[in-house]
């Protein structure tokens, strides 16, 4: 499905030469994406990869093939949930689900009953930051943020939301959004518009406003692109992970962990990835000791996603207050690997990173990807997964 | 828009309306056949447009052999939701669950690349020299490959059909051809329709590509 092919042959290219006239053109722009690939044939065939445009049929799931800690046990919680992305939950019980390129939706699924995904907001590109605040669904697209009040209240007919903030900078490359309200504000992040380029003040960031749209301010920057964020419950702090730069090695540099601990940091993007390596190209003259290094690096191309502390009561006592990550995979590196990790911060701005729930992969191919997080009431926790099209729901019964 | 675009656009149309005619009864649906039929399905549903091995010769319809399942699969998707716009193809598609979305790219990945039919005079040198540097100017290898066979969700476009790429390329570059993204909106916005048609011409005759076999 989404394997490489070998590419041993190269391509018989036309001898005839272009002429001078046709040579002087200016090259056109590449994708963002692709700024600083390598010209090697096995690079240049790695290309962005979509998730498949049909969800895995239940029975062909990989549920039965994860593998947890003891004690925990994984369930196929819903399926058929094409492209399911973040995850949030209304006070009446409503679990959200976003998308990203192949659903332009966001379902709603009735926690009880048969799980079947309803869709509530169609044709919407980019449909893929949601939040669930006080009775408002809040989502962001690449061009701009709305709310949906009373929306559990509403789910044949959303209506027309309200439109917080229209001036998103679009794009395409780092443009889906992620989103938390913590304090009274709504946070949102805006990934560079390229894999690497210095960005404008519009970009590489973490932003958060006034939940009527108003007071917009920078909390972090020189942030490459952030799909994950969620606040510490014991100190407030913000963590959040970040995807490293492309085409630079299979094996460097790692995406970060990083958790925000004073105004205007900057964590390092474009000039220095992971800490301590400065960019071939626009680290010339920086120094990364300038820059906050990461609380723990997540590995090489990992697509570090969803970020959610669990603050539920059914997992054993160490995992309260430890922060979930799912590390969705590369697609631009020949072994792929995906994960769920888990990760303790140590109480001095670092954090300890361990693998949680595995088995995503199978002979180098995705069986599935993890997306974001939803911690239940009960204390049980949802995974999505866009690969597969599918949410599991981890608990934990003891031994 | 060249007049030349609009013939083919005209001439498509009459293709559209033919594959309309060669879709299955909605009777169909509910009974998707077992697994390993979809050979005999593209025989009954496909073949009569797009060619039993693949390589249409009705205006306006694509080349299919040698295509990747991830791209059939995808633009199969697009068709159903009707986010591409083809009445035809799109009525087709309706009809189809999610497991022959599946079974029919993936016996589409199963037709071995073919080469386009020798035209009667050789291509046009100085046409195929200024399609070439189009196509390094553009970046079109950066995703289709140095021999413009594709993979995975990108298509191979090698010796296409030539009234096909044009059609794909002016959709594309209008915003009426979606995909998942505008990549290829984008990728496309600055080049004139003159220099699309010459793309499309040089692609269509591309040499030596039609030899390997196709991707999964």
């Amino acid at each position: 499905m989404a394997r490489l092919r070998p590419h041993a042959a190269t391509a018989a290219l036309l001898c005839v030469a272009a002429t001078a006239a046709w040579a002087q053109q200016p090259p056109a722009e590449e994708p963002g994406w692709a700024k600083g690939r390598p010209k090697t044939e096995a690079a240049t065939r790695m290309a962005p990869v979509p998730s498949f445009p049909i969800p895995t049929a239940p029975d062909q799931l990989p549920t039965a093939k994860f593998k947890l800690p003891p004690g925990f046990k994984v369930e196929t919680w819903a399926s058929g949930v094409l492209d399911a992305r973040s995850l949030r939950q209304g006070d009446k019980g409503t679990v959200f689900v976003s998308t990203l390129f192949v659903g332009n939706k966001v379902y709603a699924i009735a926690e009880k009953g048969d799980r079947k995904p309803k869709t509530i907001v169609d044709k919407t590109e980019f449909a893929t930051g949601i939040e669930y605040h006080k009775g408002a669904l809040y989502l962001a697209t690449h061009k701009q943020i709305v709310r949906y009040d009373g929306i559990e209240d509403k789910l044949d007919n959303p209506g027309t939301p309200a439109v917080l903030h229209d001036k998103l900078p679009g794009g395409q490359d780092h443009s889906w959004r992620y989103l938390r309200v913590n304090g009274g504000k709504l946070y949102y992040a805006v990934g560079a518009p390229c894999n690497i380029c210095d960005p404008d003040e519009a970009h590489a960031r973490i932003f958060r406003m006034n939940l009527d749209g108003s007071g917009i301010e920078t909390v972090a920057r020189g942030v490459r692109n952030t799909v994950g964020f969620d606040f510490d419950p014991k100190t407030g702090s913000l963590w959040f992970t970040d995807n490293g730069r492309d085409w630079l090695s299979e094996d460097l540099p790692n995406d970060e962990l990083n958790v925000v601990t004073k105004p205007d940091q900057h964590f390092g993007y474009p000039y220095c990835h992971q800490g301590n390596i400065a960019d071939p190209e626009f680290g010339w003259g920086k120094n990364c000791g300038e820059y906050t290094r990461p609380a723990a690096l997540l590995g090489p191309h990992a697509a570090s996603l969803g970020l959610a502390f669990y603050n539920g009561k059914m997992f054993p006592t160490k995992y309260r207050g430890a922060m979930f990550i799912a590390r969705h995979g590369p697609w631009n590196r020949t072994v792929k690997y995906a994960d769920i990790a888990v990760a303790w911060p140590d109480g001095k701005g670092g954090a300890k990173v361990e693998p949680f729930m595995t088995g995503f992969v199978e002979n180098n191919n995705y069986l599935g990807r993890p997306v974001d997080f939803l911690v239940l009431k009960d204390g049980s926790m949802l995974v999505s997964d866009d690969h597969a099209g599918a949410i599991y729901r981890i608990s934990y019964g003891g031994r | 828009m060249s007049k030349g675009f609009a013939v083919i656009q005209a001439i498509a149309g009459i293709a559209m309306t033919l594959l309309a005619a060669a879709a299955p009864p909605a009777g169909a649906q509910g009974t998707p056949p077992a697994q390993g039929s979809y050979a005999q399905r593209y025989a009954a549903v496909c073949a009569s447009c797009h060619g039993a091995n693949g390589r249409s010769d009705m205006a306006g319809t694509p080349v299919l052999a040698g295509q990747h399942s991830f791209y059939a699969i995808t633009q199969l998707f697009l068709f159903r939701e009707g986010r591409r716009d083809n009445p035809a193809m799109s009525a087709v598609a309706k009809t189809m669950k999610d497991e022959d979305l599946r079974g029919f790219s993936e016996f589409i990945a199963t037709l071995p690349p073919l080469p386009a039919v020798p035209p009667a005079a050789p291509p046009d040198a100085a046409r195929m020299a200024r399609g070439q540097a189009l196509a390094q100017a553009h970046r079109c290898v950066i995703c289709h490959g140095a021999d413009l066979s594709g993979g995975q969700q990108v298509p191979r476009i090698a010796q296409q059909r030539e009234d096909y790429l044009q059609l794909t390329l002016h959709g594309f570059r209008t915003g009426k051809r979606p995909g998942y993204t505008q990549a290829m909106t984008e990728a496309l916005s600055g080049i004139s329709p003159e220099d699309l048609d010459t793309l499309a011409y040089y692609v269509a005759r591309f040499p030596g590509a039609a030899t390997r076999p196709p991707g999964k």
